[in-house]
């Protein structure tokens, strides 16, 4: 009898996977209808294929040499395509290194296993200043890096232009800020989550809370860390990258420059150029991270 | 006679030894001294100057834009939330609902035609499935012609993907607004063609980790390579593709808001707009509301990937 009910279809044989696909699915069409399909909205119009045609004939031949006439003078193309590539990497390299300072005291101050009036457990001596402000300056610190976060770096590109104009060191900020609230969010779970083995065994070895913290919990968490760190890195060459179009010297501005002036060619130098960026980061990253995991 | 020192001796012995077989990662430890040696190049020769933030004329730039982002009705005057209020509600009324319905509308097709097309080319990327005779031990060896094109369509899925994802979304959207004009739908297929390039890659990874012996023996009781995918990969691979899907879905709602500054209707064109018209009191009502569409995305994503993980 109760195999039988066992085997016996369910009268709806709807899963929670099955509910998560129909909810993704009433909200695309939701979203369809929202935006209404139009044949000129989703259809190229003719000039729009001409364009497309023009600049995708391109892809294989990418430009070597200007496609207009220059004044005497002018850098090489290809010499012009690796200093905005090497801009881009020092914006990048410099927001990071910004980003991860912040972000390293952000995680530090909102990582629950800090503040926590136990940090690793039982019989762990905790501060008298960390009991009393614990509460207050996890929960500023929380709201501070999902504020940093929840803007988009050109978003903050933008507020910064406003407020300061147009210098190298509101790029940097801009994607130093955001940035920053992401690995601060990123790394206290990471610390929060890392194994606790060696944080007990400090602490019933007599340690303080802050060698706890530092000898204990942190290097359980490094390679991690350092592993996401590099990645991070990768977005913000992206980001500087595109940092360009707001007028930054890096290979946004002369890919957008090249695209309104229909040199279709040197727009692939520069998009190429950003490919090798991209694409040697993003093999770094991997091989590093396949280095700490083994 | 000399007992204490004896075992302390041996004991600095052991620590010694265990501190000379500690994990040394060789290459990582060079990347981070060579990151580090960019970083400062960078700082060098990048030319930053802290005076950009701080010279006079930009200070006063600076208090000029905090002055003018109170509301525009209230400069000059003393704050009356009444005022305040009706402004507010009359921004949100011609323009923000509907920006931010755009945004999220924008964000969601993106990351289910992203979704569809990295489940597509996820299939032959990976190493595992687009083998000539997959998850079987070779009765004969395969051709050399066989085992090539093999190769070489996975190889091209990959290069395909590469492409897709190294270039930002940004950057997708202005080549198709120059192609398919400043509508809604440029910027949703900008986004699916980068995080297409991303969840492609994921899920192809996800393939090639399932378990091999149970598609083996599909395999074996005479499954075709449509019925394993149907029957064995897809069903096992699912839950992991949707926990990327959420979390590349918060990725998008931020970029889709951004997106409007090239002149698609969602938030960014009016943050775009506001601050060519040099209005920064709309231009900050627009980035708040950006940034809480934002929190609200990444707090729904959580709570949908918290359901999949623990259901499906």
């Amino acid at each position: 009898m109760r195999s039988e009910r066992g085997i016996a279809p369910r009268p709806f044989p709807i899963t929670a996977r099955g509910v998560v696909l129909i909810l993704i699915a009433i909200a695309a069409a939701a979203s369809v209808a929202h935006l209404q399909v139009t044949g000129a909205g989703v259809a190229p119009s003719r000039g729009g294929l001409v364009v497309a045609a023009r600049f995708l004939s391109r892809a294989a031949s990418p430009a070597l040499h200007y496609e207009s006439d220059v004044p005497p003078g002018t850098v090489p193309l290809m010499w012009k395509a690796a200093t905005a590539a090497q801009t881009t990497v020092m914006f990048a390299a410099a927001a990071t290194s910004l980003a991860l300072t912040g972000g390293i005291v952000l995680a530090f101050l909102g990582s629950s296993a800090w503040w926590a009036s136990d940090p690793v457990g039982p019989s762990s001596r905790a501060y008298w200043w960390q009991r009393r402000l614990g509460p207050c300056v996890y929960a500023v610190a929380r709201v501070l890096t999902a504020f940093l976060r929840s803007i988009h770096e050109l978003l903050w590109a933008v507020l910064l232009l406003a407020a300061f104009g147009l210098g190298h060191l509101t790029a940097v900020f801009a994607i130093a800020l955001p940035f920053a609230g992401v690995l601060g969010k990123v790394f206290s779970e990471m610390i929060d989550e890392a194994p606790r083995d060696a944080a007990h065994a400090l602490r019933d070895a007599g340690a303080s809370p802050l060698q706890v913290f530092f000898f204990g919990l942190v290097p359980r968490a490094f390679p991690d860390m350092a592993a996401y760190a590099f990645y991070r890195f990768e977005c913000a060459l992206r980001s500087s990258a595109v940092l360009g179009f707001f007028g930054f010297p890096t290979l946004g501005y002369y890919i957008a420059a090249s695209f309104e002036n229909l040199f279709y060619g040197e727009v692939w130098t520069y998009l190429y150029a950003l490919l090798a960026l991209v694409i040697v980061s993003d093999w770094w990253s991997g091989a590093i991270r396949r280095d700490f995991v083994v | 006679m000399t007992a204490p020192a004896d075992s302390r001796s041996h004991r600095a012995q052991a620590v010694h030894l265990l501190y000379g077989r500690r994990p040394r990662r060789r290459f990582a430890r060079a990347s981070g001294a060579l990151l580090w040696l960019v970083v400062a190049y960078s700082w060098m020769g990048g030319q930053f100057h802290l005076d950009e933030f701080f010279s006079p004329r930009r200070l006063d730039n600076m208090r000029r834009f905090v002055r003018e982002l109170t509301p525009y009705p209230l400069q000059g005057r003393a704050w009356d939330w009444r005022v305040a209020a009706a402004w507010l509600g009359d921004l949100m009324d011609t323009k923000g609902w509907a920006a931010g319905a755009t945004t999220l509308a924008v964000s969601v097709i993106a990351i289910v035609l992203a979704a569809v097309a990295a489940m597509v080319l996820s299939l032959p990327a990976a190493r595992t499935l687009a083998a000539s005779e997959p998850y079987l031990p070779h009765a004969s060896a395969p051709s050399r012609l066989r085992r090539g094109l093999w190769a070489s369509l996975r190889w091209s899925t990959r290069v395909l993907l590469i492409f897709l994802r190294s270039i930002p979304e940004y950057m997708w959207a202005f080549l198709l607004i120059a192609i398919l004009g400043p509508t809604p739908w440029s910027g949703a297929l900008a986004l699916a063609l980068h995080n297409g390039g991303i969840l492609g890659k994921l899920s192809a990874e996800g393939v090639e980790n399932l378990e091999q012996a149970s598609l083996g023996s599909l395999r074996a009781l005479g499954a075709r390579r449509r019925q394993v995918v149907l029957a064995g990969i897809l069903p096992a691979v699912i839950g992991r593709f949707l926990l990327f899907f959420f979390y590349r879905w918060e990725t998008c709602v931020r970029e889709a808001t951004v997106l409007g500054m090239l002149g698609i209707v969602s938030l960014g064109y009016y943050i775009h707009d506001s601050r060519a018209r040099q209005h920064n009191d709309e231009m900050f009502v627009f980035i708040l509301l950006g940034s809480l569409i934002v929190v609200v995305g990444d707090l729904a994503s959580a709570a949908a990937r918290e359901v999949v993980r623990r259901r499906c």
